[in-house]
């Protein structure tokens, strides 16, 4: 008996011990918890990034393209220096731009009425209309738009019918402006739908009970307090854009004028030169160099959202 | 080089290869750095197969998707006993990747372009064929037999199986009468109707031109470039630039440019001009006078092939006529065997001639066979462009 | 001065005949689906009266102020203000202002930009908005943190803001909805009498919702009690307390101990009864019953005794702490008399039991 006594606790006591242990020590037990994913995390996302940062200053024998760890600036200095990169990252970042602004305007009115007017049968037919484009391949999405602005397509084909000259956008950079809209939309509708949802509808009644019009209410309480929401979104839709070669490589078009949409004769993308440099020519560093211009944009570009309070509307 | 299906595949593929060739190419270079003859291959001493023994039930095959279309694998199999299992690779750079020490020990083959070819051979991971075991190598274009691409010092590292040309393609609307030159391609009468690959390699087919319209220039090859050479050729691209209506990468967009009109003249495999022939659409394809450039491919045997007897039997299978055929319509290449022209006309009338399937050897001196641009010569001197600066002179005329 | 001091008018007795009502309430009624929300309510607050409308969550109350505000449309019946009809008026052009229960402070705008987001919309000068603001806040005792967000202040001061918002507009009717329901309770007792005060000064007509009965006594002028979408009775806070109409009025304010002698049943409530012991003697005229205590609560400034009569009833009767700490304990399981005077009861209204009535309500309106 006294034998059983003693030993029992001991005896049943492994795991508890461990867990009691475990328990005056939970700075360990959260690490243990923590470790698998952060170090997931540093692996793939820091070091690939570290990595990719200490590629860009180093350069290829061009007669063998082996990569020399040499230590230079000479890819930062071409992408400066040619004036055909500093055509190209204007020309990426000022479509993201005007497609993020383009999704932003759009968006705006469209979360409005799914957040705030729309009865809740409405609003869950809108969000799987918003959300199931996203459901379908994004080729398959980019080439149905090929078939509405090409030539004989959809679009030429209507203004054809009411006698009006065609458009003849296929090809062109006003198409990515298009195709990029539509595509991003969804990334952009989400996010301000919620900040306006999180918006509590007394501030609404507040405003009208204050005398402000409903127009006036969305403009001076809704719009401001929705736009971390939108600022949000726009995280999705520029840094999309700009990390995108895909939309470039079917939509667009070597065309001057309006359609060019003041982006230079041509549609090639941040993302098609680094595409080109990886795969074809096996020139990395350059690639890991022009890939360091859309991460310092984003970069700033967060870093201006987070102002805004972007993250908290997330 | 062959398209197989309207998808990224074929672009991936397009861009990738020749990446894959600059690398076999200098890879070689590199131990020679100041000659112009390169150390022989790791494996040029293995001595081939002499015959064909019993197959070992399984054949393990890296190939372009459709490369076993079961209606010539079921036969195969049914034949030998080889179980064919294949593994589809998108690009040039995967399947160098996959072949890695020799196949790894798990494959036998490699269905590989001929761009890539070169880094197989010098990477080791390919071994050397032996011809005589293969009954219709003796039907095969001369020129197949033993292009430089997949045979080096008499070594033959493989067995050649399709090839294509890069053909001028237009609209019989447009063009009632066939155009004779690839000047069509610069002349700003079409400006806004054109359309090219947006690849570096493009650059050859402008010097291809050059090559004949402006003799002054000396180009003897479109592949191998002097300083002077190149910046005639880039200053002849960024004048056809304001023409382009897209440069494009995939197969598809070309065919769809030319199904809804945008364009009525353009650079193309003839794989686009069957498919958009096959849909109506009114275009027709042409090698002019100044000649094009081209592709080929090849079945490669793995240094650790598992099973080299039905790699034999598979290579011999698909060199007869009746296989060499069917692929050739299925993808809109042209076989390497003379004897399936007649196998084509049974198939499709008229498509070995369509195809230059019966094409005589000196049209192949019209075609320029890829091969990726290095800084040394064919003379040995170390004056050419090299395939870096090709490059990054494309993104100057197209992206500017 | 933005706030002009208009004579504060106390109670129903100081309408004037000539002016009309601030606010008419004729036959109102909302429901929601199959819910009757509020089932028909006539009621009239006289300008510069602190109105209040009490009742537990669910009686309408709170509807009944969306209704006022605008903020919902009347199913039937009209909606009056200052002898307007603005039934079919929405808020923003309705001459009422709102203080919320969540306060529904702008957050990104400052103190200041908040309280004079109405003057703006009505297209005051900034010069005059700008007085008007600094008169309204030093008026709610926030003077100084008109720079401050809504997020850097305390419950207390949201909630004065909102109460600044609202009045700055002079608004013909203020409309209270639960204001002090996030307040502890010293804050809250503060805030009542603070809020008293400011009515009293601004002589604004306000209509407050509350579910608190203390609240509803110490400040209303008049009070409407509801319950069930109905108003179950109407008055000052005395008439209401001491002579409750119905049961449910009598049971909902303040503790009620209601009786049935001899087929009357009335109320008398627990501070009204004196507990004796034995030897005391009442004084004459009062009724006597006895008893034994049940239970002692201490309750702080008075004791609770729940007491068990003979004849089967609970009372409850209150007394001041005025012996020692500790001494009210040991009444637990006595026998006591309780006496109370007979005209400090109240006869109820037995022939009008609010539950019945009320389920009679609900079954026409499901019919």
């Amino acid at each position: 008996m006294a034998v059983e006594a003693a030993g029992r606790p001991r005896k049943k006591s492994g795991a508890a011990s461990l867990q009691s242990w475990l328990w005056r020590r939970r700075w360990l037990s959260s690490a243990l918890l923590l470790t698998p994913p952060l170090g997931w995390f540093l692996l793939i996302y820091i070091a690939s990034l570290a990595l990719l940062l200490v590629t860009a200053f180093w350069q290829i024998n061009f007669f063998t393209t082996q990569i020399e760890q040499v230590w230079n600036l000479d890819n930062f200095r071409t992408i400066v220096s040619d004036p055909t990169y500093r055509i190209i990252i204007g020309r990426t970042v000022a479509l993201a731009a005007v497609v993020t602004i383009t999704d932003a305007v759009i968006a705006f009115p469209f979360a409005y009425y799914m957040a705030r007017v729309a009865s809740r049968r409405i609003q869950t037919l809108l969000f799987a209309a918003v959300l199931l484009p996203l459901w379908a391949s994004y080729i398959a999405r980019i080439y149905s738009w090929i078939l509405i602005l090409n030539h004989s397509g959809v679009l030429n084909w209507s203004l054809q019918s009411l006698n009006l000259p065609p458009a003849d956008i296929g090809y062109t950079n006003v198409a990515m402006w298009i195709v990029f809209s539509y595509i991003w939309l969804p990334f952009m509708i989400i996010p301000t739908y919620a900040a306006m949802e999180r918006l509590p509808e007394s501030l609404m009644e507040a405003a009208a009970d204050l005398g402000a019009r409903r127009w006036r209410a969305v403009r001076d309480v809704v719009l401001p307090l929705a736009l971390p929401g939108v600022v949000a979104g726009s995280i999705f839709t520029f840094s999309l854009t700009l990390g995108d070669y895909i939309t470039p490589i079917l939509v667009g078009g070597e065309s001057s004028g309006w359609r060019s949409l003041g982006l230079g004769t041509g549609s090639t993308f941040i993302g098609n030169v680094v595409y080109s440099n990886v795969g074809i020519a096996n020139n990395v560093p350059f690639a890991a160099a022009l890939t360091m211009i859309p991460v310092a944009i984003m970069t700033l570009y967060l870093l201006g959202a987070k102002r805004l309070g972007a993250f908290e509307a997330l | 080089m062959k398209t197989t299906a309207v998808g990224s595949g074929d672009w991936f593929r397009l861009s990738t290869a020749a990446a894959a060739a600059v690398i076999a190419l200098t890879a070689c270079g590199s131990t020679t750095p100041t000659g112009s003859t390169a150390a022989p291959p790791p494996t040029a001493n293995m001595t081939p197969l002499t015959t064909i023994g019993p197959g070992e039930g399984q054949l393990n095959l890296i190939a372009w998707e459709g490369y076993t279309d079961t209606s010539w694998v079921k036969p195969f199999t049914a034949a030998t006993g080889c179980k064919v299992n294949a593994h589809y690779a998108g690009s040039s750079a995967e399947m160098v990747t996959l072949m890695a020490n020799g196949g790894s020990g798990q494959y036998d083959m490699v269905s590989a372009s001929g761009d890539a070819d070169l880094r197989l051979i010098y990477g080791g991971d390919v071994r050397p064929m032996n011809p005589n075991l293969i009954p219709n190598f003796v039907n095969f274009q001369d020129y197949f037999k033993a292009p430089a691409y997949n045979t080096i010092n008499g070594i033959h590292y493989g067995i050649s199986l399709q090839w294509g040309p890069n053909v001028l393609l237009y609209s019989t609307k447009k063009f009632p009468i066939a155009p004779t030159s690839w000047g069509v391609l610069y002349d700003p009468a079409n400006s806004g109707l054109i359309t090219v690959p947006d690849n570096p390699i493009q650059i050859a087919d402008a010097a291809l031109y050059l090559m004949s319209t402006k003799k002054s220039l000396g180009i003897t090859d479109p592949y191998e470039l002097t300083q002077p050479q190149f910046d005639a050729t880039i200053a002849l691209l960024k004048q056809q630039k304001p023409l382009i209506k897209k440069y494009w990468d995939l197969a598809g967009t070309e065919i769809q440019l030319f199904t809804s009109g945008e364009v009525t003249v353009g650079a193309a495999w003839p794989y686009q001009t069957n498919t958009l022939q096959a849909a109506r659409v009114a275009v027709a394809d042409t090698i002019p006078t100044e000649g094009a450039t081209g592709w080929g491919d090849t079945w490669m045997l793995a240094t650790n092939a598992p099973h080299p007897n039905c790699a034999y039997l598979w290579t011999k299978w698909v060199s007869t006529p009746q296989v060499q055929a069917e692929q050739a319509l299925f993808f809109g290449e042209t076989p390497v065997n003379k004897l399936a022209c007649a196998a084509m006309e049974k198939l499709q009338p008229h498509s070995c001639a369509q195809y230059h399937a019966d094409a005589l050897g000196s049209y192949f001196n019209s075609i320029k066979f890829w091969k990726t641009p290095i800084a040394t010569c064919d003379d040995g001197s170390k004056n050419c462009i090299d395939y870096s600066q090709w490059q990054s002179a494309w993104t100057t005329v197209t992206a500017g | 001065m933005a706030i002009h001091s208009r004579e504060a008018r106390h109670g129903a007795s100081a309408k004037s005949a000539l002016r009309p009502p601030a606010l008419r309430l004729e036959g109102v009624r909302k429901s929601y689906g199959h819910v009757l929300a509020v089932a028909g309510v006539d009621l009239t607050v006289q300008e510069g009266e602190f109105f209040t409308l009490l009742g537990p969550s669910g009686s309408g109350k709170t509807t009944l102020l969306r209704l006022i505000a605008g903020f919902e449309r009347p199913d039937a019946g009209t909606i009056e203000l200052a002898g307007r009809d603005v039934t079919s008026t929405p808020p923003h052009l309705r001459q009422t202002n709102t203080v919320f229960q969540d306060y529904a402070l702008f957050p990104h705008m400052t103190v200041a930009d908040n309280i004079g987001y109405g003057l703006r919309i009505k297209g005051i000068p900034k010069a005059e908005r700008e007085e008007r603001v600094q008169t309204a806040l030093s008026m709610v005792r926030l003077a100084g943190l008109d720079k401050r967000k809504p997020n850097q202040l305390s419950g207390g001061q949201r909630q004065r803001v909102a109460l600044a918002r609202a009045v700055v507009n002079e608004p013909e009717v203020l409309l209270l909805d639960e204001p002090l329901g996030a307040l502890d309770l010293k804050l809250r007792q503060e805030m009542q009498l603070e809020l008293k005060r400011i009515q009293q000064k601004v002589g604004i007509t306000f209509v407050y919702v509350t579910h608190d009965q203390e609240e509803a006594l110490t400040m209303s002028d008049r009070m409407a009690v509801m319950a069930d979408g109905k108003i179950e009775q109407i008055g000052p806070p005395v008439e209401v307390y001491e002579r409750p109409a119905t049961e449910f009025v009598a049971g909902f304010i303040g503790i009620s101990n209601v009786l049935e002698r001899n087929g009357i049943r009335f109320v008398v409530r627990p501070e009204k009864l004196h507990m004796l012991e034995e030897g005391q003697e009442p004084r004459s005229g009062m009724t006597v019953e006895s008893g034994i205590v049940e239970q002692v609560v201490y309750v702080g400034m008075s004791t609770r005794y729940i007491v068990r009569l003979d004849r089967g009833e609970q009372l409850v009767a209150v007394r001041q702490n005025m012996d020692a700490p500790g001494q009210a304990l040991r009444y637990e399981g006595r026998r006591v008399r309780l006496a109370w005077v007979p005209g400090h009861t109240y006869v109820l209204d037995h022939q009008r039991a609010r539950g019945e009535s009320a389920l009679s309500e609900h079954d026409t309106e499901e019919r």
